[in-house]
């Protein structure tokens, strides 16, 4: 045996960040079989690898908990301190941790809902409330 | 969702025993290198028993490193590294059992040695932002205090907990230490004032929900019950139960902040072998990195009700004629951090009667757990549950 057709080639992630990167695209990985959505790459967890695709959706969920960072741990985040730390559900499924901006960190509450922030060119998909 | 299984093989109940446990000064800055702290507390194991270095046929560490049998003058027919971070300490427990139940080895050594607050010769530093883990490093999300602070936030949406429930928590630990000389703040009693007046840290944890770092070795000698009656002069602690379960259970499932670790299935699986309830314990030691993790613990072993941990803590219920004294060393946060090992350490105190000023009376059955290395996403730690008892 010496079959690399089945074998996803490099970083399973990949799709994600290059649909990001270069449209602002928002991607997900959805089994075929069953509809659901996993992030970042993931077997399904009753269906395995065999039907998982990745598929654009709607970014946009709601809070269902978060953290204020007071301390920066990273000397680049230095300038970000205090920042909201959020993890989404996703209206697709999946949680999604992100950074909540546009708004002040004290007043990012759990339950909010919020979608991507486009346009800023942001490396990473942040969100802004809804 | 795949539900836990549940082998049958409940036959270990009572044929493990600890019958050493070596231990070295736990605190910050000792100035040791780590494996010098395991072969101080090997040698202390050792001295407790009686026993010889050749004695010792089995070796498992909570480490990654190959140096520990040559330095430590070590012959044993294995040497295992174990790594499932703050649940290392019973995997290792777990699978010395095995070891010794499948023939493998006599008398295995379970060995911790970590000293975080020295700097280690031929360490090189980790990259800024390595305490961060997958993607959510990528936005800021580093270190394990704020995926706790997840946690915390939750329960504060759901249930109503506030900040001076965390506050409690914090006090009642630091009750327990102030009267330890082991512990790192021994004779240094806090306020619930202080608690509020400490530094926002990771919101909605202050500077005193959090442990610090220490130093510190400690090794644990496991035999077969059979074998430790044998031995002179050695008082066994015999494993009643042990049980894990892993939170990524609770990641596939979309649960993940309401669960404190997969505690149900580590904890059914551990109360069927040792064949006893909740109210057996007399004596409770969770890992508590963080103040939230005894509110949650308590709620999810069953000592309370759920989202009532905090006014539990708050009404005295873990204090040490509480309706269930817990991390009576306090714990991580105010005795020492030893990973896993530090509520198995107190367990063991306790149940020796050598828990001097936090002694709880009677004490003959103790839980212990742990929790640590998530699963590829933060908040999916896995979770060990032991019983120790001191009759078979």
């Amino acid at each position: 045996m010496n079959d690399t057709a089945n074998l996803v080639q490099g970083d399973p992630d990949a799709p994600f960040w290059n649909a990001w990167r270069e449209g602002e695209r928002f991607l997900l990985h959805r089994c075929g079989i069953c509809g659901r959505h996993e992030w970042p790459a993931t077997c399904c967890i009753e269906h395995g690898l065999k039907a998982m695709e990745w598929v654009e959706v709607s970014a946009s969920g709601v809070v269902d908990t978060f953290t204020i960072f007071h301390r920066a741990y990273a000397k680049e985040l230095a300038a970000e301190v205090p920042y909201a730390l959020a993890v989404l559900r996703l209206d697709a499924g999946p949680y999604f941790h992100t950074r909540i901006v546009g708004i002040a960190a004290d007043d990012v509450q759990s339950g909010m809902r919020v979608h991507v922030r486009r346009g800023q060119q942001d490396p990473f998909p942040l969100f802004v409330p809804a | 969702m795949p539900q836990p299984r549940h082998s049958g093989l409940n036959n270990m109940r009572g044929q493990i025993a600890i019958i050493g446990m070596g231990l070295t000064a736990q605190g910050r800055g000792l100035g040791a290198t780590e494996l010098e702290l395991r072969r101080q507390a090997l040698e202390n194991a050792l001295a407790e028993t009686g026993l010889e270095r050749s004695a010792i046929d089995g070796y498992i560490h909570a480490s990654h490193e190959r140096e520990d049998i040559r330095y430590l003058g070590l012959s044993p027919n294995f040497s295992w590294p174990v790594q499932s971070g703050g649940a290392t300490a019973p995997s290792t427990f777990a699978i010395a059992a095995g070891a010794i139940l499948s023939g493998q080895a006599e008398m295995v050594a379970c060995a911790y040695g970590m000293a975080p607050s020295t700097p280690q010769p031929g360490a090189a530093r980790g990259p800024l932002g390595s305490f961060g883990y997958g993607y959510p490093s990528r936005v800021g999300m580093i270190g394990a205090a704020s995926a706790h602070a997840l946690h915390a936030r939750w329960h504060m949406d759901h249930f109503g907990t506030t900040s001076e429930h965390l506050g409690a928590v914090a006090v009642q630990l630091r009750q327990h230490a102030l009267h330890r000389p082991d512990a790192i703040t021994y004779g240094q009693p806090i306020t619930l004032e202080d608690h509020q007046a400490s530094p926002m840290v990771v919101d909605p944890f202050r500077m005193l929900d959090c442990c610090r770092d220490t130093d510190g070795g400690a090794v644990f000698l496991l035999t077969s019950a059979a074998r430790a009656k044998t031995m002179p002069g050695v008082r066994p602690i015999y494993i009643r139960g042990m049980g894990f379960g892993h939170n990524i259970r609770n990641w596939h499932g979309r649960d993940v902040y309401a669960h404190h670790d997969d505690i149900a299935p580590a904890a059914a699986r551990a109360f069927a072998q040792a064949g006893i309830t909740l109210g057996d314990i007399d004596v409770a030691q969770f890992y508590d990195p963080f103040t939230i993790s005894i509110i949650m613990q308590l709620e999810h072993y069953g000592f309370c009700n759920t989202g009532q941990g905090g006014p539990f803590v708050a009404d005295g219920g873990i204090a040490r004629d509480g309706k269930i004294p817990a991390n009576t060393g306090g714990g991580q946060i105010s005795g020492f951090y030893a990973a896993g090992f530090t509520p198995i350490i107190e367990a063991v105190k306790q149940l020796r009667g050598e828990a001097g000023a936090t002694q709880v009376k009677n004490c003959n059955i103790a839980l212990s757990s742990g929790h640590g290395l998530n699963g590829g996403v933060q908040n999916t730690w896995s979770h060990g549950t032991l019983i120790l008892g001191n009759e078979p």
